[in-house]
């Protein structure tokens, strides 16, 4: 059930690109897929670690905020502070685990609803992002952002493999470590894994790490590609990546989903914004045209799971005895 | 008690039979409610007292026989139930708590001007509805606000209605203290002078020797006897409600004198108090009592799900460390709980994977999973308990009951554990995959595992046990061994007030 379902996803991405091939010369040309995959990258790193919420039940709408913070203080704490680049991008990366960090504990300890726990998360994070650059860009980046930016590997942009290296890695991690299992399990039914002595805060605290550690990263390769640090970008990336991820068969109750569709989900998205651009529709429709598209994907995605529920229910009802007494 | 033959017969059931796949649940029984009478309906879990509820109020249809109204024959549906004037209250509380007592009331049915909802005829209308039965409450109040007693008399209320004939409650003393059931009863009493109906389903004898007029007992499904209540001592019932074949008693106590599990003091606020017994390896030790006793929260205690405030639980002599359930499987302790669905199934998970979650560190290398060791853990449970699924990635939630429980199962023995709690084991599992739970938990005594049973089922009790242990009201108020292990011991020490 889950193969055809990415395959359908797969499906619509090369039919569109069938469509959008006729309807545009520019469409079909290696300039162009370069761009949407490039422009694709951002929104991938940080689809990777929201998938890890989502797949623990929760969500995080701070990896905007995140992105943007991480994109000043990689760049800043260079220019700004004077530290050497490596130092920058570290301290960048452990702003982003420490913010996970807040949202794991708030969602855990403090039990606070997941929405208004990185609600507010997202506000405080964005407003230290402000605070550090006096709401400015800082320019201009270290040398070695542009280098990391332009350089390719016969002929591929680094920048594309590196996002596709770390899709296989959290792909892997899902999928044939321990801790990957602990995770759907916990989103599967959190209190029969805690009766089966997994540690779920702990398991929930990770996931929140990883979304925060991969929104720096993509912080990071966002100023690499606006050659600044910018604290006014990514408003509005967190509605993005969490589309990418229902997109991708993501469920928003937890313990369903898989790296790969959610990365066809992110480059979906791509190609309608590509189509949007080169279709010359006025840049007013752009966000009436995504939100179609969205709500058009979520639809199908419900209607094929009320398939596959009816399904399940007819092959149990033929098995499962009714229980009378029960109340 | 005025209870006479002539009185007018509101509802005849003629001849129920409903069958339920591998259970029959009513077996042709005939069932009568008059004006003006509670008739008392008792009989132990799983003798259709709850069957032949639904029936009436139309969520079931029988697969043979009728109920009259008025000589009337009756639909099965809902609908018809109502019209005919049959209120139900459940046993689970249905008010919206953060609606208004009048909104509850008025749901469905809201009085409106030009549209709009009126609160000022809402509240006119409850007050009338509540007039005859809590006239000082006031409508205004949120429902949440009410006390376990208002909500129920709330939910009678708005059950009734002008044409209501009969009123049937489940259970309706189950959350409720012992002052607020008298208030209970004062107005069950007021409502069968105006000439309704009442049919009452209770766990507790006293209160049912209280309330009725007539006392119907079921068993198995069958009408055993329906007699006044005036002619017939509290003993007799209990006798005809298990049935005078009392079932073999297990002859030899399989337990060594090796203590697995002592728990001493245990209390918890207001729902454990002072509870200390063991648990011997190779032996079966059965918590039994009324649904409330206590017994599933003596098994949460001792697994670390909940937190006591006195007392010591000791595994093989060493206490546990930390009360989370972590700590208790590290001590040696599995849990099959209560609830399959909410407690312990991995439902989006394969079979294979729901065995292995709890042991993941026993096939985790450097934090990779070994693939084929897991399955080699799920082809031993498979073989070992039977587990009848297609493959080892069939998804645990597509099983039937039986298989689904012997998967859980599969989780806890795949552990060794020193002790096995299982709580309510073979709920809602067929007859045959009954059968089978109950030998695997003898084969694990007999290996020597502890095992602390919770039952609530007599014959399943009396077919396992070595030890019994009968919890009232937080309390232990009695232990039985080998012979002395009967259903009317066991119901005697349950029941007692």
């Amino acid at each position: 059930m889950t193969s055809l379902q990415d395959f359908g996803l797969l499906f619509v991405i090369l039919f569109g690109g069938v469509i959008l091939s006729f309807a545009s010369d520019v469409f079909a040309t290696g300039l162009n897929f370069r761009n949407v995959a490039l422009a694709s990258t951002v929104v991938a790193v940080m689809a990777i670690g929201q998938t890890f919420v989502i797949l623990v039940a929760g969500i995080d709408l701070s990896v905007g905020a995140m992105l943007a913070l991480s994109s000043v203080l990689s760049v800043g704490f260079t220019i700004k502070q004077g530290l050497p680049v490596g130092i920058s991008i570290v301290l960048a990366l452990l702003v982003g685990l420490f913010v996970g960090l807040i949202n794991g504990l708030s969602v855990t300890l403090l039990n606070i609803p997941p929405l208004i726990a990185t609600l507010a998360s997202m506000s405080i994070v964005r407003g230290f992002a402000y605070i550090y650059s006096g709401g400015m860009n800082i320019t201009p980046t270290p040398d070695i952002f542009s280098q990391f930016q332009e350089a390719t590997v016969f002929g591929v942009p680094l920048v594309i493999i590196f996002t596709l290296v770390l899709g296989i890695i959290a792909h892997i991690t899902l999928t044939k470590t321990s801790f990957g299992r602990q995770v759907f399990s916990t989103g599967g039914n959190a209190l029969a894994s805690k009766l089966a002595g997994i540690r779920v805060n702990r398991v929930i605290i990770y996931c929140y790490m990883i979304s925060g550690f991969s929104a720096a990263l993509a912080g990071i390769l966002l100023s690499a590609r606006l050659d600044a640090g910018a604290a006014t970008a990514g408003m509005g990336y967190e509605l993005t990546v969490i589309s990418a991820c229902v997109i991708g068969g993501v469920s928003l109750f937890g313990g369903e989903g898989k790296i790969g569709a959610v990365f066809l989900g992110v480059l979906l998205l791509a190609l309608v914004q590509n189509a949007i651009n080169l279709l010359e529709v006025p840049a007013n429709y752009d966000y009436v045209v995504s939100g179609l598209v969205i709500a058009a994907a979520a639809s199908l995605d419900v209607y094929r799971r009320g398939l596959v529920d009816a399904g399940l229910k007819r092959s149990n009802s033929a098995q499962k005895v009714e229980s009378p007494e029960e109340k | 008690m005025a209870r006479a033959a002539d009185q007018h017969v509101l509802l005849q059931a003629n001849n129920l039979t409903k069958a339920f796949p591998g259970v029959m649940a009513l077996n042709g029984v005939n069932f009568q409610v008059r004006a003006g009478e509670v008739n008392a309906l008792v009989g132990e879990n799983g003798a259709g007292k709850s069957t032949l509820i639904k029936i009436i109020a139309g969520y079931y249809t029988p697969d043979s026989g009728e109920i009259k109204i008025n000589g009337e024959s009756l639909k099965f549906t809902t609908k018809a139930a109502h019209i005919a004037g049959i209120a139900t209250i459940h046993q689970d509380h249905q008010l919206i708590p953060n609606m208004s007592v009048a909104e509850n009331i008025s749901l469905g049915m809201w009085e409106t001007k030009y549209g709009f909802v009126s609160k000022r005829r809402e509240s006119e209308r409850a007050e009338g509805i509540l007039s005859e039965i809590l006239p000082n409450l006031d409508p205004q109040k949120l429902a949440k606000a009410l006390s376990p007693a208002e909500a129920q008399l709330v939910e009678i209320s708005k059950a009734l209605s002008e044409n209501s004939k009969i009123l049937v409650m489940d259970e309706p003393t189950s959350s409720l203290s012992a002052v607020e059931v008298d208030r209970l009863f004062e107005i069950v009493a007021k409502l069968k002078n105006n000439g309704l109906g009442i049919v009452f389903v209770s766990h507790w004898l006293d209160e049912v020797f209280k309330i009725s007029d007539t006392i119907t007992v079921l068993r198995d499904g069958k009408l055993v006897d329906s007699v006044p209540a005036n002619s017939i001592t509290r003993d007799e019932i209990i006798r005809k409600m298990v049935g005078r074949d009392i079932k073999e008693v297990k002859s030899t106590s399989q337990g060594t004198s090796k203590k697995v599990l002592e728990v001493k003091n245990l209390s918890r606020n207001g729902i454990l108090e002072n509870i200390s017994f063991n648990v011997n390896a190779g032996e079966i030790v059965t918590l039994v009592g009324l649904e409330g006793a206590g017994r599933s929260e003596i098994a949460e205690c001792i697994f670390g799900i909940e937190k006591y405030h006195k007392g010591e639980i000791l595994v093989d002599g060493v206490p546990i460390s930390k009360s989370n359930p972590k700590a208790a499987i590290k001590a040696g302790i599995g849990l099959v709980p209560e609830d399959r669905h909410s407690q312990a199934m991995l439902p989006k998970m394969s079979v294979k994977n729901n065995i292995s979650v709890a042991l993941l560190k026993s096939f985790t290398r450097l934090s990779w999973l070994l693939p084929k060791e897991e399955e080699a853990i799920y082809a031993n449970m498979k073989a070992r308990l039977k587990i009848k699924a297609p493959t080892s990635e069939t998804k645990i939630a597509t099983l039937s009951g039986g298989n689904q429980q012997k998967v859980i199962l599969g989780r806890w023995l795949s552990l060794n554990p020193k002790l096995l709690i299982l709580d309510e084991p073979t709920k809602g599992v067929d007859v045959a995959a009954k059968a089978e739970i109950s030998k695997i938990i003898t084969e694990m005594a007999t290996l020597g595992t502890a095992v602390l049973l919770i039952s609530s089922e007599l014959p399943e009790v009396l077919a396992l046990s070595d030890r019994v242990i009968v919890i009232r009201s937080g309390n232990i108020s009695g232990e039985l061994i080998g012979s002395s292990i009967t259903q009317k011991s066991i119901m005697d020490l349950a029941m007692a007030i």
